[in-house]
């Protein structure tokens, strides 16, 4: 156990608050940072932190119990290994990964090695689902792992040899390009272009290109950023979801190191737009590895002026750009549950109204964007509307990055334009074989063969790019176990239908394995999984029986017919 | 006299507003969308502009203001809108992005709707 000196704790706590602000919302960065300290959060350092905030100690506690990167009573090891659990990782392997783990460990999974140097987890999506089974040991990945590799990962860690191996870039495998990441844009040109507009006519311009949100949902970018720039207030603020926590989608890592320059042209251009002075890049825990390179980039953009005061010559034109880790919560891509991860609170999703618009981030007007959205956006400026809206369809213009996986003979990244047709992608992929689709990831619609001469687009089949082909020999109810397993645990549970009815459902698919749920019992499953969609109160929860009820709608007899395994 | 266009989608609430706007002797021409405001303000060439906010899409009154004011800067708007309590949100006139002379809440009283009207003609 550490010896933790009060005096010194207060010190850092003082230093991390000068950097990340005075206010609560520092408080999951000083608990990120004592996290990584010790390997857990002491009840001391909760004490203090709470003190040095102005809160209650409970509130420390209920953040630190939140969120799955906060350990808060037994230490983590020196190496935390998380094997990634979602469905493309289990599709290509991942069990016989996590068996090796086990055997070479000697714990099981959520245990800690008794020389306290490993420490073994599962994670939900490490946004690798190209290059699976992934294993992320501290901020280190490891793709295509096997289990015959396995040792020599544990080997190095014995020797202390992991860290000096960071990875500067993850690999990604761009399979098609198209018009935005073929862009040839340098730093600050889309920024440039915007800046010798009106904020209106950049607005007016975004509109024009017809452009929506990248995240899934659709909402039109321009109708954000108009209300967002109508609202009275003295601060206004950007946020770049970059909480890419949706299993199967990983267009936005490529995008955040290839792109870099492009993205922060795009929230910089929206600052101009709203009138924001600052800016949030909301990174997934899993993605910590990139921090140091998006802060260095933020460095080089002030240094050209791309950041700062008086931006690019524009007089009264301020602002900057600080980046805040999510640490485990894949409800914290949901905007207003990301708001409140800002704010240094549990990451709950908000009733609406008031809209973040106009209420967002600590009550300030705020536009939260999906990382493509912001590319879109800044090349949109620099190219024009009509360059944009050539490709898609009428109500989706555009081309859209697609991550794809599963199995299929091309796994990864697709620049495809709206309006493409289930079984023209699956061609594109390599995945014609497929007898299901998962589009949306585990919040999406399973699609069946029947139904590949359905569209990809807002009007049709909405994507936020995740992509998981299934192939004729997939097994559909251990799909469904893995999704339901996902929302189980990923439901904030702050309302019941979700907390409640997630479980029920799993318990279900689960004695549907055995062989042992009725026919009337499925029906009333099904029902449940029905009010689930209609009264959870947030994005996720009224997302999160779709894939139960869209599997088991195109599978039934599949499900119903299949040999019990024996107990 | 002088012609008042409203653009509103609430019939119920431009029915209403017209009966005021005539019996005070206005001429009233009216619009259920952007779209079709933006042809009858061209059609009819109004005074005044008594405009919507939220329509077919939220920001379509803040987006008509803006295209108005580029065809003929000198037709005052009056926006008159519910939005503040709607959603919460806290908005008001802006020279660039809501290019209006008055900004007011409904429900508004009608007495208090002819005066901003004619303080605007006698602008």
């Amino acid at each position: 156990m550490p010896v933790i000196d009060r005096t010194q704790i207060n010190e850092e706590i003082k230093a991390l608050k000068a950097q990340y602000g005075q206010d609560r919302s520092a408080l999951l960065p000083i608990l990120q940072s004592f996290q990584e300290k010790y390997g857990y959060l002491p009840d001391i350092i909760m004490q203090e932190t709470a003190h040095a905030l102005g809160i209650h100690p409970v509130e420390v506690e209920g953040v630190a119990s939140f969120y799955s990167f906060f350990r808060r009573k037994e230490p983590q090891g020196k190496y935390v290994l998380r094997l990634c659990k979602t469905i493309s990782c289990d599709l290509a392997g991942k069990e016989k990964v996590a068996r090796q783990l086990e055997n070479e460990l000697g714990i099981k999974f959520g245990e800690t090695t008794k020389d306290k140097l490993f420490t073994l987890e599962y994670t939900n999506c490490l946004g690798m689902c190209d290059q699976g089974p992934a294993l992320m040991v501290n901020d280190r990945l490891f793709a295509h792992v096997t289990p015959d590799k396995v040792p020599q990962i544990i080997a190095d860690c014995r020797r202390g040899f992991i860290k000096s191996e960071f990875p500067k870039v993850v690999p990604s495998d761009v399979k098609k390009e198209g018009p935005i990441l073929s862009h040839n844009l340098k730093a600050g040109d889309g920024l440039k272009s915007a800046l010798n507009l009106s904020r209106s006519a950049v607005i007016n311009l975004v509109r024009e290109s017809g452009l929506k949100g990248r995240g899934g949902a659709g909402f039109p970018t321009a109708v954000k950023w108009q209300l967002a720039g109508a609202a009275q207030s003295d601060k206004k603020y950007v946020v770049c979801n970059a909480d890419e926590g949706e299993p199967g989608t990983f267009k936005d890592r490529y995008l955040l190191y290839h792109h870099t320059d492009v993205m922060f042209d795009g929230m910089t251009i929206a600052a101009y737009a709203i009138g924001a002075t600052q800016g949030f890049i909301y990174l997934r825990g899993e993605y910590l590895y990139m921090k140091k390179y998006l802060e260095e980039t933020i460095e080089k953009r002030r240094a050209a002026n791309l950041l700062g005061n008086n931006i690019l010559g524009k007089e009264g034109f301020n602002f900057d750009i600080q980046i805040r880790l999510g640490a485990g919560a894949y409800v914290c891509g949901e905007e207003t549950a990301l708001i409140e991860s800002l704010e240094g609170y549990r990451g709950e999703p908000r009733n609406r109204p008031p809209f973040p618009v106009d209420t967002g981030f600590q009550k300030h007007p705020t536009i939260v964007n999906n990382v493509e959205t912001f590319i879109d956006a800044a090349l949109i400026c620099a190219k024009g509307a009509k360059w944009f809206n050539e490709h898609g369809t009428e109500k989706s213009s555009g081309t859209k990055l697609f991550s794809v996986s599963g199995d299929c003979e091309r796994p990864g990244i697709y620049e495809l334009p709206f309006g493409i047709t289930i079984a023209q992608l699956l061609k594109e992929v390599g995945g014609e074989n497929a007898k299901a689709v998962q589009i949306g990831g585990a919040s999406g619609k399973c699609v069946a063969r029947q139904d590949f001469d359905r569209t990809i687009a807002f009007e049709d089949i909405s994507s936020g790019g995740s992509i998981i082909t299934f192939g004729p020999d997939t097994d559909m109810l251990k799909v469904a176990i893995n999704f339901m397993e996902f929302f189980v645990e990923e439901s904030c549970g702050q309302c019941t239908p979700c907390r409640d009815g997630n479980p029920k459902l799993l318990e279900g698919l689960k004695l549907l394995e055995r062989g042992r749920c009725s026919m009337t019992y499925l029906n009333e499953l099904m029902r449940l999984g029905e009010t689930i969609q209609l009264a959870s109160k947030c994005g996720l929860g009224q997302s999160s029986p779709n894939a139960f009820l869209s599997i088991l709608a195109n599978f039934k007899s599949e499900i119903l017919g299949r040999v019990p395994e024996k107990e | 006299m002088p012609k008042i266009l409203i653009v509103d989608d609430d019939q119920d609430f431009v029915s209403a507003v017209a009966i005021v706007l005539e019996s005070a002797g206005y001429q009233v021409a009216t619009a259920y969308s952007r779209d079709t405001g933006m042809q009858i303000f061209n059609q009819e060439n109004p005074d005044v502009v008594v405009l919507d906010v939220m329509m077919q899409e939220p920001d379509d009154g803040f987006v008509m203001a803006q295209d108005l004011k580029k065809i003929r800067p000198e037709v005052p708007i009056l926006m008159l809108t519910s939005v503040g309590q709607v959603t919460g949100m806290d908005f008001d006139k802006d020279e660039d992005l809501v290019p209006v002379e008055v900004f007011e809440q409904k429900p508004i009283m009608p007495g208090r709707l002819l005066e901003r009207i004619r303080e605007l003609l006698n602008k």
